[in-house]
């Protein structure tokens, strides 16, 4: 409709326009196909400096190398057992959290709404040391519980959570509190089933972060044998290579390392894309 | 009716009356109960613990000395502080500005596109790199700024240019990691502002095209102002997490252009729990938690006076 007399100008601003957002799209693109490409080539074509967006004979050295030389298939299950069981609690004892605030009243409620609200301002980062004194006097150190419980409740989560509660009819709660149900029934029975959306929301956005942890396993994390994803990948990828040219790993390995990394987030990614951006939007309504 | 019928009955069933809301009171603080015993114990009860061990000669083992205000007086005195806190204040102001006001153009553009399936898919790549890790995205970038095969210096050569040393130079420092922290984040924060665009109430753009508005007259009369508490919205988030800066930098630095994008957390982290001056960085801690705080309740004030 809009376009139904579209100037010369407007139709020049268009062009325009779409190129420009085209060359966006790339400059996403292109980084993506060169990693997948490189990760893909011999040791020797990893080290040619040619621009590769296809191997040339593809290859699978590079993975090769990883799971056996890196040895990155620890790190790899390490890191689906802290995302598996972080995100479950955390969807447990949110939604919990939750249910609690849309209650009428009960003692100590504005105690319980100052107490789930305000860790949004303490950011993470900053009492890392603490935390880090924290976790050794309860002699977590160096085990993945650490990962797992120092980040495993969220305000945003909470509210998220409460807000879908909310949205439910008080009508079901109230028959079946005159049948005599308890809250458990009426949390478990009536209140979680209803709200699935809200669960598949805070389940994709925990499981991101939690697979992208790295901050908690560079703080607490010792032995190699129970190194996480991240962690195991940073000195693989980000090699000191502007300081020393002697490189322990070729090219291929490290991108297939990336490669590997990527691949739970984008077919998670691509299977939930409604709940991604469904969640962004509360996020940012929130906040 | 159903309020008397309960009226009656009272003195007959009172007690279990009482008893069953005492235990549905009772199941409601079980359900809050992991959630307050977690947020107690890794962070109130370490926010405490960091007031009280940023004044002390903290130790493991053995008796910690409480010292007054010496680590805040050798924290504001050493020169490598205010390099951190400097670098810190230009990454993280470029970022508050740049993750805000660039996402908000390619949202008005990404809006003018008129072919749908385009426009989804444009905006289901965007926001990829939001969903990795800096481990990630700081991999790739190294990989493709790298003289060893990278792919910019690759084609530089087809130009005849000899490959630079990208990650090794600290006038690029700087500019490198404001830049990837945008090609990370861009896209996501594109979204936010394309939801508020879809909000707007399409009568206002009628009666502008009525009024024979074009689309720059519309962007800029109608769009752009309605999309001002976005904004304000998303300077707030991105103040909030301008100070924090860690990831990022703890994956990208290298000896060489570490004096140039080191940043506070990176330092607290380094100095606390590497080089183990666990007061002196605790006390750096908590002088930037504090100024957070403030930034970020003067922002909010801001915000709420203004709109």
């Amino acid at each position: 409709m809009a376009l139904r007399r579209a100037s010369a100008g407007r139709r020049l601003f268009l062009l325009i326009n779409s190129l420009f957002l085209i060359s966006l799209v790339l400059t996403m693109i292109v980084p993506l196909v060169n990693v997948l490409a490189v990760s893909f080539t011999t040791d020797l074509e990893s080290y040619e400096n040619t621009i590769k967006l296809w191997p040339r004979e593809p290859s699978v050295e590079g993975y090769i190398t990883l799971f056996q030389r890196v040895a990155i298939l620890r790190p790899f299950l390490n890191n689906v057992y802290v995302t598996v069981v972080a995100t479950f609690l955390h969807v447990m004892f949110c939604s919990m959290a939750g249910y609690v605030l849309t209650r009428k009243s009960f003692v100590g409620k504005v105690i319980v709404i100052a107490l789930v609200t305000l860790p949004n301002m303490i950011p993470f980062e900053m009492i890392i040391i603490p935390v880090y004194v924290t976790v050794k006097r309860l002699g977590l150190m160096d085990t993945l519980w650490a990962i797992i419980l120092v980040k495993v409740v969220t305000t945003f989560s909470i509210l998220l959570m409460k807000n879908y509660f909310e949205g439910i009819p008080k009508s079901l709660e109230e028959s079946a509190f005159i049948d005599g149900a308890g809250e458990m029934t009426s949390f478990f029975k009536i209140y979680l089933p209803l709200a699935k959306p809200g669960l598949a929301t805070i389940v994709i956005f925990q499981f991101v972060s939690q697979w992208n942890h790295l901050l908690p396993a560079v703080l607490f994390l010792n032995s190699s044998e129970k190194y996480t994803l991240q962690l195991a990948l940073k000195s693989l990828v980000v090699s000191q290579e502007v300081v020393s040219t002697t490189q322990s790993v070729a090219n291929n390995a490290r991108m297939a390392g990336i490669v590997v990394a990527i691949v739970p987030l984008v077919a998670v990614y691509v299977f939930a894309q409604k709940y991604f951006i469904k969640g962004i939007m509360v996020g940012a309504v929130k906040e | 009716m159903q309020g008397r019928h309960v009226i009656v009955n009272d003195n007959m069933k009172s007690s279990p009356a009482v008893w069953q809301k005492l235990k549905r009171t009772r199941m409601i603080y079980l359900l809050i109960l992991p959630t307050i015993v977690l947020f107690l114990t890794f962070t109130y009860i370490p926010l405490v613990d960091g007031l009280r061990i940023s004044f002390q000669d903290f130790r493991f083992v053995g008796q910690s000395r409480f010292v007054g205000l010496k680590n805040y007086i050798e924290a504001v005195r050493t020169p490598g502080f205010w390099r951190v806190f400097r670098n810190t204040v230009i990454l993280g102001f470029s970022n508050v500005v740049l993750t805000a006001f660039v996402p908000m153009i390619l949202a008005l553009l990404l809006n003018e596109i008129r072919f749908k399936v385009w426009k989804r898919f444009s905006q289901t790549i965007i926001y990829m790199p939001h969903l990795f890790s800096w481990v990630i995205v700081g991999g790739i970038w190294i990989f493709m700024l790298s003289p060893n095969a990278g792919i910019i210096n690759a084609a530089r050569s087809l130009f005849g240019l000899e490959p630079l040393y990208f990650m090794a130079k600290e006038a690029f420092a700087r500019p490198i990691m404001i830049g990837v922290n945008l090609w990370k984040q861009a896209g996501y924060v594109c979204i936010l502002f394309l939801a508020a665009i879809a909000g707007i109430n399409p009568e206002l753009y009628e009666a502008a095209m009525i009024d024979g508005a074009g689309g720059f007259k519309r962007a800029f009369y109608i769009t752009i102002p309605e999309l001002l508490r976005t904004l304000q919205v998303i300077l707030l988030l991105n103040v909030m997490g301008a100070l924090r800066i860690f990831n990022q930098i703890y994956v990208m630095r290298n000896e060489v252009i570490a004096p140039k994008i080191d940043v506070i957390m990176f330092y607290v982290y380094d100095r606390g729990l590497v080089q183990f001056k666990i007061g002196y960085a605790s006390a750096i801690a908590v002088m930037i938690f504090l100024l957070t705080l403030i930034i970020t309740l003067l922002a909010k004030r801001l915000i709420r006076y203004k709109v």
